[in-house]
């Protein structure tokens, strides 16, 4: 076999189905709305995507530790990271202070998930769908359900700010945060832990790994990146939400599945849920461009998300074996 | 050969060890729900200085608690089979929608009922088949299905309102009484009388059991596992959508957030009464005693006029609670 083979059966294996998932949407958001991707347009995008894909990667780290994990709690933790903010920078507390304890809000819940999953050994599931709403209905309550909008003008320039013609929390935020979790996932002991807990929980442990270390770690991961992504949601659009990201989860989960990532652990990449969130993102954008209600976008992305797992297993053992159509053996 | 056909029939027919052990733990587990919601019917009619026993309020509460014990019956069984379905908030959405729909263009009645049942069923078999005949994971798929119900609701009602329920529905399930009780509620326990006798009695109910406790040796043993969740997810789904018609009773409008959250009331419901999340356990009575103080604690929320935030919080926890003590019972449970 020829090198060029190899590489193009190692990249379709692990990247077939979002290869593929990516040229349709290209294809299909530019006949939604021709001239979507001007370098207007992809800017913005990637201002839009930004916060989804930093809560997916947690997801990501989450799904690929496997046994069971999940958060579904992402959405909620989105909304009270960004309400504390908004609350203490409303009654003049230091912007920078009021971040800090916005962020150590997010480590908190994803503390209080990842004890719950691993100590306490309740299904993740259900741990995140009780957070989910207990950790929304801690939102509403600090904010009576209003809308916080107090922060000083130099807030918004980790949301709306341009380095270098990009947009600032892409640079300073994004692909820090990618490139750190892709060095943590490929280079690092942690790393190779977490893919071991994931594929094989048993050998993990015999090997002398401390499975619920590493797990409870990808929730706290989640907790403070999710926390991120909540402090440039409200800095983008100056106001605390607290009722943001009720989706989130629903689009964290499909970017972190399309994004190669097995939901039953042991298998995923930073880069594939990367490319995955620009899948999402342009979906989502095309959609908000043509005034297609959000309701019928959630939808959408339901559907891709159930399309995705389906066709995983069929298009990965089609790559396996070169592309070839098999005869039945 | 032999051992294998005995070993099946006897799960199929007379409860095993396990099962036996199952009854009576529920048993003693139902008795502190039943003194636990006792003691929450007393507190709450204290504190509300009589405002509980008010006609209106008893009605309201019963009419809630069959709204959520009814899909209770169905994700009692989805659950012990170690499943979930996220997506019946959303389907009380579609199910209401279609009815309103019917209702519009003045169809008769029983063929509106008909009709909304059909739904619920078709959307039930569709989770069934992804989960049980794709092996694809319940919270996935459900969640899935969960958005793709909630963004046809909008496209059928395009934003609009559908008011035009009939008083039938009204009359039906909340004025019309047996005694104090309403209809809804009457019918709602001949449901889970029948649900729990299927469960202990019959084959079917027994094979949900032991596809919860052990799926594989419950297929090595050759028991319909497939057919079996699929009955569990469309029983799910038809029940649903009578708690949707119900829904309709209580309050005649469908909008596009009809339904929203309701998963989980239900799951709050299940959970606290007493199924084990780990799968292999559950009574629908517990489920029942389950779907009743829930609904005691958010008309509780709303006799002592607390904010109505406070009702996510509570329910996160008591599932938390819930789970926590179930837990440590099982533990102790293989302890002894």
């Amino acid at each position: 076999m020829s090198r060029g083979e190899g590489v193009f059966r190692k990249i379709g294996e692990n990247y077939g189905v979002l290869i593929l998932v990516l040229v349709f949407t290209v294809i299909g958001s530019n006949i939604l709305q021709p001239g979507i991707l001007s370098l207007q347009n992809v800017s913005s995008m990637i201002t839009f995507g930004v916060e989804i894909g930093l809560i997916a990667l947690g997801e990501t780290l989450v799904i690929l530790g496997g046994g069971g994990g999940i958060d579904l709690s992402v959405g909620s933790m989105y909304a009270v990271s960004q309400v504390v903010v908004g609350l203490l920078a409303q009654r003049n507390v230091n912007i920078l202070l009021a971040v800090a304890a916005g962020l150590a809000t997010g480590v908190a819940m994803g503390f209080v998930n990842g004890l719950l999953v691993t100590r306490v050994k309740i299904p993740a599931i259900i741990t995140t769908l009780a957070t989910m709403y207990a950790f929304s209905g801690v939102a509403l309550l600090l904010t009576d359900g209003i809308d916080v909008s107090a922060f000083p003008a130099s807030y918004s320039f980790i949301g709306q700010g341009l380095i270098g013609g990009l947009p600032a929390q892409f640079v300073l935020l994004y692909i820090p945060a990618a490139l750190l979790l892709w060095i943590v996932l490929s280079k690092t002991v942690y790393g190779q832990q977490l893919y071991l807990t994931g594929t094989n929980q048993l050998a993990a442990v015999l090997s002398g790994i401390n499975v619920k270390q590493v797990r409870m770690w990808t929730y706290v991961i989640t907790g403070f990146l999710t926390a991120v992504a909540g402090v440039v949601d409200s800095s983008r659009l100056v106001t605390a939400r607290p009722d943001a990201g009720a989706t989130a989860n629903l689009a964290a989960i499909t970017i972190a599945v399309l994004g190669g990532t097995s939901i039953f652990g042991g298998k995923g990449s930073v880069w594939g849920t990367a490319i995955a969130t620009l899948v999402i993102t342009l979906v989502s954008y095309s959609f908000s461009l043509a005034n297609i209600n959000s309701v019928i976008e959630t939808g959408t992305i339901g559907g891709v998300l159930i399309v995705v797992i389906l066709f995983q297993g069929y298009l990965a053992r089609w790559f396996a074996r070169g592309g070839r159509v098999s005869v039945k053996a | 050969m032999k051992p294998l056909a005995v070993a099946t029939q006897s799960i199929g027919n007379q409860p095993i060890d396990q099962s036996l052990q199952t009854g009576k733990r529920s048993v003693r587990y139902e008795t502190i729900l039943l003194v636990i919601v006792a003691l929450v019917v007393v507190i709450i009619a204290i504190g509300s200085h009589g405002n509980f026993w008010s006609s209106s309020n008893l009605t309201s509460l019963l009419v809630d608690a069959a709204i959520t014990a009814v899909p209770a019956i169905g994700m009692t069984m989805v659950i012990v089979m170690g499943g979930i379905d996220v997506s019946i908030g959303s389907v009380v959405g579609l199910t209401a929608t279609v009815a309103g729909l019917a209702f519009e263009q003045n169809w008769p009645i029983a063929l509106v009922v008909l009709l909304t049942l059909a739904t619920g069923a078709i959307a039930g078999l569709i989770n069934a088949w992804f989960i049980a005949s794709r092996k694809l994971p319940p919270i996935i798929v459900t969640l899935g299905t969960m958005s793709i119900w909630r963004a046809v609701v909008y496209a059928l009602l395009g934003g609009n309102w559908i008011s035009t329920i009939p008083m039938t529905l009204t009359a039906w399930f909340v004025l019309d009484k047996l005694w104090i009780i309403p209809w809804s509620f009457v019918l709602t326990v001949v449901l889970v009388l029948i649900a729990a006798y299927m469960l202990r009695r019959r084959p079917m109910g027994r094979h949900v059991y032991a596809i919860g406790s052990n799926e594989e040796a419950a297929s090595v043993l050759g028991l319909p596992t497939k057919r079996v969740k699929y009955m569990a997810y469309v029983s799910l789904g038809a029940l649903t959508a009578i708690a949707a018609l119900m829904t309709l009773g209580q309050s005649p409008l469908v909008q596009a957030t009809t339904g929203s959250g309701f998963e989980l009331d239900v799951i709050a419901a299940v959970v606290i009464g007493g199924t084990s999340i780990l799968g292999g356990r559950g009574t629908v009575i517990g489920s029942l005693l389950g779907a009743i103080l829930t609904q005691l604690i958010s008309d509780g929320v709303i006799l002592f006029q607390i904010q109505p935030f406070w009702n996510g919080v509570v329910t996160g926890a008591m599932i938390i609670i819930a789970v926590i003590m179930s837990l440590l019972n099982q533990r102790g449970a293989a302890h002894e």
